[in-house]
């Protein structure tokens, strides 16, 4: 599907709320319209919380973490007392250790990890097991998806002045006719450890087998140094991504329902996946 | 074909058994005329027509046309409507014959005590038909306006057992009933989407409309279609007599309607439109900005509606009705980043109706209609240009003959049809260089049958009772669904000033709103009942006591309702709606229930006029775990959005003189049930340096928010221009600036150096402070 169709989605969302705000702005420009609050929320049992990406050639890791009422204090509680272990394809066990860090690439915090580089190919399953020591449990498997190859990159500058010109940028690739396929395309501007530049997820529900063509409005400057990432992914991390995006845009927006996240783990909450992507750089110019 | 039996054969029996075949002794007569208003000659339905001393009366048609059998010899008659001088008239009746009456406006510059509207209340008082609102525009108007907005939908959020959807807007809430099942009628042709601006106004234009019924329960025989009500809105017919402007200039929109006769005393039409200009404004506004670095520019949104009405009197027995309605919301935006956007929605109705009295005895009401609703968003970037867009379209036939068989029995039979044609989602994505060429589209057709009977049988002067059955049918595709819906209501005159009523109906609604947002939005989508999606259905009894108090000026009436309802639509979590050719697989079924006290004292007569209403109310919902889902809040029963606990209504007009009317409304609520994030989470993604907390919600809408309060304060004042009326209309919206619940949210608070997480708080926002405006209305 074009590019334009996240975008459609994400405003017709908002859209109520923004026409709602833009005539309040209009009409009561200073009235204060907000206040603190108190509340008093139910209290409920705390849930694992697992993240783990898996990705071949890297020294597995993951973290652990747990749910915390919402208004708790947001210094997180590093939990000692969790075992991991990963199941390979080969039905192998390997136990992770728990070594707290950072990881320099990704610049994410990590609880547990695994002693060598992962061997995966597409098609291998692999399974989870997280234990603590007060009987929470949970378990994932996952598989990992073909990689789906972009195809091309271009863009198009728009036709004004050099400080205002501007480029839009065209990913195209080719949608396997076979299967039900769910991606994710992540651009980061000069580096990826930073925030992506543009992060959003599909399906080719509409468009199983076709050339699928994905962009971006103009947002590009010349010499724009671009990391397009094109992940195929499996449909419970799509859904897991979806549902995550449910459940944030319901905070603060009353036309929303409350959406519970769909984790791809069972026994707590989080997501357990094997990543299947192909990554190009590009120069704007 | 599924055959919903329950019922049938009790509804048969009485049905049956209870057909008039008595004979009657004593020589009567009828008599037959219409009601007009003396100012226009426009018709007034729902006038009142009544013998006081013989304790019977009728109310006059949509075409003002009443029919009275009574006894030969002397008799006082006594007219009466809202908003018009009661009028009495001595008569000896001889032989049947035809009687028509022009009432005077109530309000008028001469300045007297205005008496009006008693008849009314008597007539409420005994007719059978229990748990329903009539309002006139022309009350309406008095009252204060949110924006100076008057809103008819608005007015009736203030009765008993009605609900809004939420602060400002026009959804309508009805006995634990959903937005979607409320059938909204115009001049007799269906409206999809009753409003504008996202909910804030409703479709209906005050100048176009007389007047509006709203039956929350004992639902008459010939509605069907929607569980929880039916807003029954009619339009004027414009002045028979001579041409006239009238208009307003308000602060967000200005309204012009031009009427007049087409052949005098023969025919007359009236025009109307509004728009609103916000757009102006934010035009301004961005051009102003469009230096400034990094501005967004407010987007483009307008609305704009026409009514037209004409009718033409054919001959003594036969008029032809022909309404119009066309309105389009237009919101749209360029954004800085070459992205344009443009969205349009609005519905199209149109209905002819000729009325043909065979006698004055027997009507004949023939109504062809059709409504369309629709939507488009089109998206364009450079060479790309992307399209979704959605659209009910329905042509209807009903006829409806009503026979007034002897003053102990009048029958209504009924007939209609309707062909559905549901496009429940188009999409196109496509460039001009031909790289891209993308469509989908998923049609349904549907037919929906229905037929009716009911019997208004009076026993005696103290009972009554209105019995029928409603045959419904409904086809899409090879899938076909059929149900009879009984329905039933009786009066019982304990006393000449006390009535206790009953009533039960069954309603069936075969068509669905596909929608996840809990409020009804311009993407909402109409389907059709299909295989694996079976009609909604619902149920309910009242009984209620109605007393006539202080010499007939007060009505209190007290209802108690229970409703029960199956086949309730809700959606899977993440369901996708756009572009779905398989959304059958997206609906979840689930149960209702709602129950509840109404109580109600109004007054209608005097300078000071208005209503007191207190309900308490319980709704609840349930779906269970289905189709490889885990249902709603886990299988278990919750309050719907929409569910409050209390809710107190007074309202109060008061003619201070000639020139000046005092209008007040104060409104109390329970909270709204809303579901906020019990825990949080962090998730760290796979790249970025950014930590986002995740929510986790806990049973639905187990949190109730602060209660809702207001005051609004109104005043009409009169001008005394050289040509022609005016008025200056003033309103204050939320007079003591209440800071109401809209919603509440959660947020991070961050050190404002190192941008790290400080705290989590609970914010809540309100929509409307205290908004006082002011309206200039014309007339000439």
């Amino acid at each position: 599907m074009t590019c334009l169709l996240p975008l459609t989605y994400t405003l017709l969302k908002s859209l109520r709320c923004g026409a709602v705000a833009g005539l309040l702005c209009l009409i009561f420009t200073g009235c204060n319209l907000q206040k603190d609050i108190d509340v008093e929320l139910p209290a409920v049992p705390s849930q694992l919380v697992v993240e783990c990406y898996l990705e071949p050639g890297q020294v597995p890791r993951l973290t652990v973490s747990e749910t915390v009422p919402y208004l708790s204090s947001p210094t997180p509680t590093l939990l000692t007392d969790v075992s991991v272990v990963l199941t390979l394809p080969s039905g192998q066990k390997e136990a992770f250790r728990f070594t707290p860090g950072l990881d320099t690439l990704t610049q994410k915090f990590f609880t547990h990890k695994g002693k060598n580089p992962l061997v995966a190919k597409p098609g291998d399953t692999f399974k989870l097991d997280v234990q603590d020591t007060q009987g929470r449990h949970v378990t994932g498997t996952a598989t990992m998806p073909a990689l789906v190859p972009i195809d091309s990159i271009r863009w198009k500058f728009n036709d004004k002045s050099t400080e205002e010109r501007r480029a839009y940028l065209l990913v195209k690739f080719q949608d396997p006719a076979a299967t039900a396929d769910f991606y994710r395309l992540q651009i980061h501007k000069d580096s990826i450890s930073k925030d992506p530049n543009r992060d959003f997820e599909l399906d080719d529900r509409l468009t199983n087998g076709q050339l699928m063509t994905l962009g971006t409005s103009y947002r590009y400057s010349t010499n724009d140094t671009l990391l397009v990432t094109l992940y195929h992914i499996d449909q419970p991390y799509y859904r897991f991504l979806q549902s995550v995006n449910d459940a944030q845009n319901a905070n603060g927006n009353p036309f929303a329902q409350p959406a519970a996240v769909r984790s791809t783990v069972e026994g707590g909450v989080g997501v357990f996946t094997i990543l299947s992507y192909n990554r190009k750089q590009v120069i704007v110019r | 074909m599924r055959l919903y039996l329950s019922a049938l054969q009790f509804s048969l029996f009485v049905f049956l058994s209870a057909l008039p075949l008595l004979a009657h002794a004593q020589q009567r007569f009828t008599l037959s005329g219409v009601v007009r208003s003396a100012a226009d000659r426009s018709v007034l339905p729902g006038a009142s027509v009544a013998v006081p001393a013989l304790g019977t009366g009728v109310t006059a048609d949509s075409a003002g046309f009443y029919s009275l059998t009574l006894p030969a010899g002397r008799h006082q008659l006594a007219i009466s409507f809202i908003g018009y001088q009661s009028q009495t008239r001595e008569l000896n009746l001889v032989k049947s014959q035809r009687l028509s009456f022009s009432l005077p406006e109530a309000s008028n510059e001469l300045g007297e005590v205005v008496i009006e509207g008693t008849g009314t209340l008597e007539q409420k008082l005994q007719t059978t038909q229990m748990s329903v609102e009539h309002l006139n525009a022309r009350d309406a108007k008095l009252l204060p306006a949110l924006f100076g907005e008057v809103d008819l939908l608005k007015t009736l959020q203030l009765k008993p057992g009605v609900q809004n959807g939420g602060e400002g807007t026009s959804g309508l809430f009805v006995r634990g009933g959903s937005a979607d099942q409320n059938l909204f009628l115009l001049d007799d042709a269906l409206v999809y989407n009753p409003s504008h601006l996202f909910g804030l106004f409703s479709v209906f234009n005050s100048d176009a409309i007389q007047s509006v019924d709203l039956y929350k329960g004992g639902f008459p025989a010939q509605y069907g279609g929607r569980l929880s009500s039916v807003v029954d809105v009619k339009t004027r017919d414009g002045n028979a007599q001579k041409f006239g402007v009238s208009g307003g200039l308000g602060l967000i929109s200005s309204r012009l309607t031009v009427e007049g006769p087409i052949v005098k005393d023969k025919g007359s039409f009236v025009l109307s439109g509004r728009r609103t200009y916000f757009d102006v404004f934010t035009r301004q506004i961005n051009k102003l900005n469009e230096d400034t670095e990094d501005y967004n520019p407010i987007p483009d949104y307008y609305f704009y509606d026409f009514n037209a009405k004409a009718n033409y009197k054919l001959g003594e027995k036969d008029q032809l009705f022909l309404t119009g309605y066309y309105g389009r919301d237009v919101f749209g935006f360029n954004s800085t980043g070459g992205f344009n956007f443009d969205f349009t929605w609005g519905n199209t109705v149109g209905s002819l109706r000729w009325s043909h009295a065979f006698s004055p005895k027997l009507f004949l009401n023939t109504t062809v209609s059709t409504t369309r609703y629709q939507y488009q968003i089109a998206n364009k970037l450079d060479q790309f240009g992307f399209s979704l867009s959605s659209e009910i379209r329905d042509y209807a036939v009903r006829s409806d003959l009503d026979y007034l068989l002897n003053d102990k029995h009048t029958i209504k039979l009924g007939v209609s049809a309707t062909n559905h044609r549901f496009n429940v989602g188009r999409l196109s994505a496509s460039s001009t260089d031909g790289s891209l060429n993308i469509g989908s589209e998923t049609v349904y057709t549907g037919q929906e049958a229905s037929a009716y009977a009911s019997d208004n049988f009076k026993v005696s002067d103290k009972l009554q009772f209105d019995y029928g059955l409603r045959l419904t049918g409904f086809q899409s595709g090879t899938d076909r669904f059929a149900a009879l819906e009984p329905r039933g209501a009786l009066r019982y005159s304990l006393t000449p000033k006390t009535s206790l009523k009953a009533s039960y109906a069954m309603m069936y609604q075969y068509v669905h709103l596909v929608s996840n947002s809990g409020a009804s939005l311009p993407t909402d989508i109409w389907y059709p009942s299909r295989l694996n999606v079976k009609p909604q259905r619902s149920q309910q009894v009242a009984t209620g006591v109605s007393f006539l108090l202080g010499q007939g000026k007060y009505l209190l009436t007290n209802e108690v309702y229970y409703k029960w309802a199956r086949n309730q639509v809700d959606f899977r979590d993440g369901a996708q709606l756009f572009g779905n050719s398989d959304l059958d697989a997206e609906f979840l079924f689930g149960k209702g229930w709602a129950y509840g006290n109404e109580l109600y004292l109004e007054k209608k007569a005097g300078r000071t006029t208005g209503w007191v209403g207190y309900s308490l109310a319980w709704t609840q919902r349930q779906f269970p775990v289905q189709r490889g889902s885990s249902g709603v809040n886990n299988g278990k029963v919750f309050y719907p959005t929409y569910d409050r606990r209390h809710n107190i209504t007074v309202v109060g007009l008061h003619q201070l003189n000639t020139r000046i009317n005092l209008t007040a409304s104060f409104v109390f609520t329970s909270g709204a049930p809303t579901t906020l994030p019990s825990g949080r989470f962090l998730l760290q993604d796979i790249f970025g340096d950014d930590v986002e907390a995740v929510p986790i919600y806990p049973d639905r809408n187990t949190y109730r928010m602060a209660s809702y309060h207001r005051i609004d304060l109104g005043m009409v004042y009169k001008l005394r221009p050289k040509h022609g009326e005016s008025d200056l209309t003033f309103s204050v919206y939320n007079a003591y600036n209440r800071r109401n619940p809209y919603f509440i949210y959660f947020e991070q608070v961050r050190n404002k150096e190192t941008g790290d997480v400080t705290n989590f708080r609970a914010r809540q926002v309100s929509l409307f402070p205290v908004i006082p405006s002011v309206t200039y209305n014309f007339k000439f």
